[in-house]
């Protein structure tokens, strides 16, 4: 009704206005044409006349802000529990249930002058406080293809290690991460260069050294943090990627690092022992080019890391496959290995967990979580676990890495 | 130290350009083509995307980073278009001569009148909008024209002795659209005033210049799937307004518009939107011929 109203309130007006000052006479598209090639062309950095452009106009960095609220139960504390995984409560022998905000994330995000630009998040996982995820500065006019980053940042080590929560298709981080790499992954102050190699195809190095604070407890084995501050971690990563096909793409990476282990209070011995980590990460995605034809991909993630710390050798793995089954649908399944093989620090342990996504718009996500976690052990019980999450994004639309 | 480096660099860069053409890296196939007209041999272009694909989603392979690392000119939509996937490519790079701002970063939406600016406050609640204006532009001649003699300022920019080249191949070009401008003309005189429904809000430029009656859209938000309330809506406008065609680009799933479609009683045309979309849309001449023809059945 309201739409009739209006249209025939623009064409009344359309008519008063034809016959007020006669239609101004259309130009020919050839005239048109002529117009437009005399055009002044835009200058680099020319200001815009449109004045709403103008109005959009500031130097305030880009702003984020991404909320996990997630609701979940489980029937012991959960093992090796990440930072930013759900943290409900509970022990080894007392379920854990009940909400919680799994993560409030805030990104600030600008160019700061014509050789760095800066990146802020700021982190609240489970409530406990603001940490700082990353801050750092990258400079984006080296030459020789360099690239340096310093400040807080996530290490470049293996593939998810690198990526905020967000990002991950399943509600709780792969075990090795927090196994081998930290609490919170490998994330510390420190230098990163990297540097894109001369070749016809991606390949990428980056060479890392961090001072990793030492974690609040030594109740877990833990690989770096020991020492003094400039007792550095030291981290080298070598990343390829080649496209298959135009749907099929394959990246890789050989990842390596070494640190002073801060100790485990069961065992002196470690206190100061240098720690190794090799591992080596594998992604394949299948994905037509055209996404909306089917809304079918498939991605298939793989990531190894064997540690030596003081005389102990272990190492775990996880392998992962999402599928986007429809528009808005994606399932994923996951198996989680760590003692492979096992050592006194690390025994067997592993967890079977499947991942049901619906993406509401590019903006909110909601997740269902399953998992199983078995402990292969006469004293832990093998525990079920399930997550339900909502995931929201508001401000700046950031862009999504391969 | 990094101003010194620099200075070797643009050293070396001088020394080296009367032999190496220009390396133009375009994110839509339809730039490429224009920038090859316009720049003839003294060019090399690469598009990073297809005509086939969504221009909104293309994913960040790390391999165009390689491409965009060579790149002397990064040739782009504007308008938040590409702004899922090429601010990645962009920082991976490790090329500042296409950084934002920068005289090897062109973006083309500052060359043409950008229609669609919300002219009120904008929330995501209307969808996934484009707070700076429509990018779906590049098709009608004028834009076109306006493109390539963007492109062409920004080459003699890049490339100061050759711009007489540059001027005729721009020339060149014009002369060949006001050849065809008389065909189009001729097929776009029966279209003026029929109404369509398109899928997304993406042809809005093209109404304009065919002076087509846009009376609704599959997608009333863009980027989310329309709800069985709003297509009922618009099968029952189709129906009393006679609309007999819905646009979709061809890399958007047909199956909700066939079936409004099949209710209204109108039929869906599978539209060419960028060069590369069909095989045999190798040109932008080739695109505006395709976009004509499909209207036209």
């Amino acid at each position: 009704m309201i739409r009739t109203l209006v249209m025939a309130g623009l064409l009344s007006s359309a008519l008063a206005y034809a016959q007020d000052a006669g239609v101004p006479a259309e130009p020919s598209l050839l005239d048109a044409l002529d117009q437009a090639a005399g055009g002044a062309a835009a200058s680099p950095g020319a200001p815009s006349s449109n004045p709403i452009v103008r109005a959009f106009q500031s130097l305030n960095p880009d702003i984020s802000v991404i909320l996990d609220g997630v609701a979940g139960s489980s029937q012991r504390a959960p093992l090796r529990l990440a930072g930013d995984d759900p943290d409900l409560g509970g022990d080894a022998t007392h379920a854990a249930a009940g909400f919680t905000l799994q993560e409030a994330e805030l990104g600030f995000q600008a160019v700061v002058d014509p050789y760095f630009r800066a990146d802020v998040f700021l982190t609240v996982p489970n409530l406990s406080g603001v940490e700082v995820e990353e801050a750092m500065v990258t400079t984006t006019s080296l030459p020789a293809d360099l690239q340096v980053k310093a400040g807080v940042f996530r290490s470049a080590l293996g593939r998810q290690n690198g990526q905020h929560l967000h990002v991950q298709s399943f509600t709780r981080r792969p075990l090795l991460n927090a196994a081998y790499l930290g609490t919170d992954g490998l994330r510390a102050p420190g230098v990163q260069v990297s540097w894109l190699l001369p070749v016809p195809f991606f390949l990428q190095l980056d060479v890392e050294a961090f001072s990793v604070g030492a974690p609040e407890n030594l109740s877990q084995p833990t690989t770096f943090g020991g020492g003094a501050r400039t007792d550095f971690t030291y981290a080298a990563e070598l990343k390829a990627f080649a496209a298959a096909s135009e749907s099929l793409s394959i990246s890789g990476g050989l990842n390596f690092a070494t640190g002073l282990s801060p100790g485990l209070e069961t065992n002196p011995e470690l206190t100061g022992a240098r720690s190794y980590l090799s591992g080596a990460d594998l992604y394949v995605k299948f994905k037509p080019a055209n996404e909306a034809d089917s809304y079918f991909n498939v991605a298939w993630t793989t990531e190894y890391f064997a540690r030596k710390l003081g005389r102990f050798v272990d190492a775990g793995l996880y392998s992962q496959v999402v599928v986007q089954v429809a528009r808005r649908w994606s399932v994923g399944l996951r198996e989680d290995v760590l003692g492979l093989p096992a050592s006194e620090l690390q025994p067997l342990t592993s967890r079977t967990s499947l991942s049901i996504g619906f993406t509401a718009t590019e903006f909110a996500r909601m997740r269902a979580y399953v998992e199983r976690e078995f402990a292969h052990s006469a004293v832990v019980s093998d525990s079920w676990g399930a997550y339900f999450l909502l995931e929201v994004s508001i401000g700046a639309h950031g862009a999504h890495a391969f | 130290m990094i101003r010194l480096f620099s200075l070797v660099f643009v050293l070396g860069a001088l020394a080296s350009w009367a032999e190496e053409p220009l390396r133009v890296v375009t994110s839509i196939e339809t730039f490429a083509d224009l920038a090859r007209r316009v720049g003839g041999e003294r060019v090399t272009v690469e598009s990073l995307s297809h005509g086939y694909q969504d221009p909104h989603f293309v994913e960040a392979k790390p391999n165009l980073m390689v491409v965009l690392n060579r790149a002397d000119l990064l040739v782009r939509v504007g308008l938040d278009l590409e702004i899922g996937w090429l601010p990645l490519l962009v920082q991976g790079a490790r090329n500042d001569r296409i950084q934002l701002g920068q005289g090897g970063d062109l973006d083309v939406s500052t060359l043409i009148d950008v229609q669609d600016v919300p002219q009120v406050k904008v929330s995501r609640a209307m969808g996934d909008i484009h707070p700076a204006g429509n990018p779906h532009y590049w098709i009608p001649p004028v834009n076109a024209v306006r493109i390539a003699k963007g492109l062409t300022e920004r080459f003699k920019h890049l490339r100061p002795g050759e711009a007489t080249y540059f001027d005729a191949q721009f020339q060149k070009f014009l002369a060949e659209v006001k050849a065809r401008a008389p065909a189009w003309e001729a097929a776009a005189k029966p279209l003026a005033g029929r109404k369509v429904v398109t899928y997304h809000k993406s042809w809005v430029y093209v109404s304009r210049w065919l002076k087509l009656d846009e009376v609704g859209y599959v997608e009333n938000k863009p980027g989310v799937p329309p709800s069985p309330d709003h297509l009922a809506e618009l099968i029952v406008l189709m129906r009393t307004q006679g609309v007999k065609a819905i646009l979709v680009e061809s890399f958007y799933n047909r199956s909700v518009a066939e079936t409004v479609a099949e209710k209204a009683e109108a039929k869906v045309l599978a539209m060419p939107s960028d060069v590369g979309a069909r095989p045999e849309v190798k040109t932008y001449f080739d695109l505006v011929d395709a976009v004509l023809a499909q209207l036209g059945k």
